[in-house]
C-alpha cells in the first residue's frame, strides 16, 4: 500500500477530489497546513511597499492506495492539480506497511 | 538480516560501492483517522502503554468509501463531503505495533460508519531535538 501525500492549492481540493472519485479511489484525509517551495513565498505589495509572505496557505491531501493505483492516483492528481504557474505543489510517496479499517478490525488492503 | 529490536542505530559508514549506508532501525509511525469525540478515550488508553512517549494530533477532515453524510435541513438532502476528525500519531517500535492497532481499535471503535483508519509506516531515524539523540532511546 502507498500513501500518497500532497500540498496542493486549496481552490484545487474539489477537483482533485473529483477526479479521484472517477478513478474510484474513495477514502482522502485534509489538512489545512502552510508552506512554501523554492521559491520562499510570495512578493505582495501594499500602499507602495513591498513584502513576502512566506507561509503560503495550501492544502495537504493525503490518499492511502494499493501499489497498483498508485501510478494512476499520482497522475491524475497532477493533472488535476496543475496550474503551471509556482504554487502549485507537490506528491509524495511513502511506503504504508500496514492498515486497519477501525469499525471492523479488517486489516491489510481490505482496510482501504 | 535478523531485526534486533533493542538495538541502536549504527553509526553511518560508507560503503565500498559508494551508495548511501541505512541506520538498522525498527521504529514504526503509527497514523491514525478516528472521531473527534475518540480522542480522550484513545489518548487515555495509549498513554497507560509503557512504550508509548507521546503523541501528536492534526485535526483534518476527510470520508471515506461512504463519501461523507447526507444531512437534512428545512426539508432538503446535502451532502458534507469532508467529515471534521482527529489524526493522531505516535512512534513506537515495530514489536509493539499489534498492540497498538488493538488499543486504538478498540478505545476508537463504535461500530458506526466513520470510526476511521490506523496506518502503519516506517520510520528512518528519529532525533530528540533538545539533546541531539537519535534512535530507539528518542521513543
Amino acid at each position: 500500500m502507498k500513501l500518497i501525500t500532497c500540498i496542493i492549492r486549496p481552490d484545487k481540493l474539489d477537483a482533485v477530489t473529483d477526479a479521484l472519485d472517477k478513478q474510484h479511489i474513495v477514502g482522502m484525509t485534509v489538512t489545512d497546513v502552510r508552506g512554501f517551495g523554492r521559491q520562499k513565498g510570495q512578493v505582495e505589495h501594499y500602499r507602495g511597499g513591498e513584502y513576502t509572505i512566506r507561509f503560503i496557505p495550501k492544502v495537504k491531501l493525503d490518499v492511502v492506495v494499493q501499489d497498483q493505483d498508485a501510478e494512476m492516483a499520482i497522475a491524475t492528481i497532477g493533472k488535476v492539480a496543475r496550474t503551471g504557474n509556482i504554487g502549485d505543489g507537490k506528491i509524495f510517496v511513502i511506503d504504508v506497511s500496514n492498515a486497519m479499517r477501525i469499525r471492523t478490525g479488517e486489516k491489510g488492503t481490505s482496510a482501504l | 538480516m535478523v531485526n534486533t529490536l533493542l538495538e541502536e542505530p549504527r553509526a553511518t559508514i560508507p560503503r565500498a560501492s559508494g551508495g548511501d549506508a541505512r541506520e538498522r532501525s525498527s521504529m514504526k509511525l503509527v497514523v491514525c483517522i478516528i472521531r473527534p469525540e475518540s480522542l480522550e478515550a484513545v489518548k487515555e488508553l495509549l498513554d497507560k502503554l509503557q512504550f508509548v512517549g507521546g503523541m501528536t494530533i492534526t485535526e483534518v477532515r476527510g470520508f471515506g468509501r461512504q463519501k461523507g453524510q447526507v444531512e437534512h435541513y428545512r426539508g432538503e438532502a446535502y451532502t458534507i463531503r469532508f467529515i471534521p476528525k482527529i489524526k493522531v500519531e505516535v512512534a513506537v517500535q515495530e514489536a509493539h505495533i499489534e498492540q497498538v492497532m488493538t488499543t486504538i481499535g478498540s478505545a476508537a471503535r463504535t461500530g458506526r460508519v466513520g470510526d476511521g483508519k490506523v496506518f502503519v509506516m516506517d520510520m528512518r531515524s528519529a532525533v530528540r531535538i533538545r539533546t541531539g539523540e537519535k534512535g530507539a532511546s528518542v521513543l
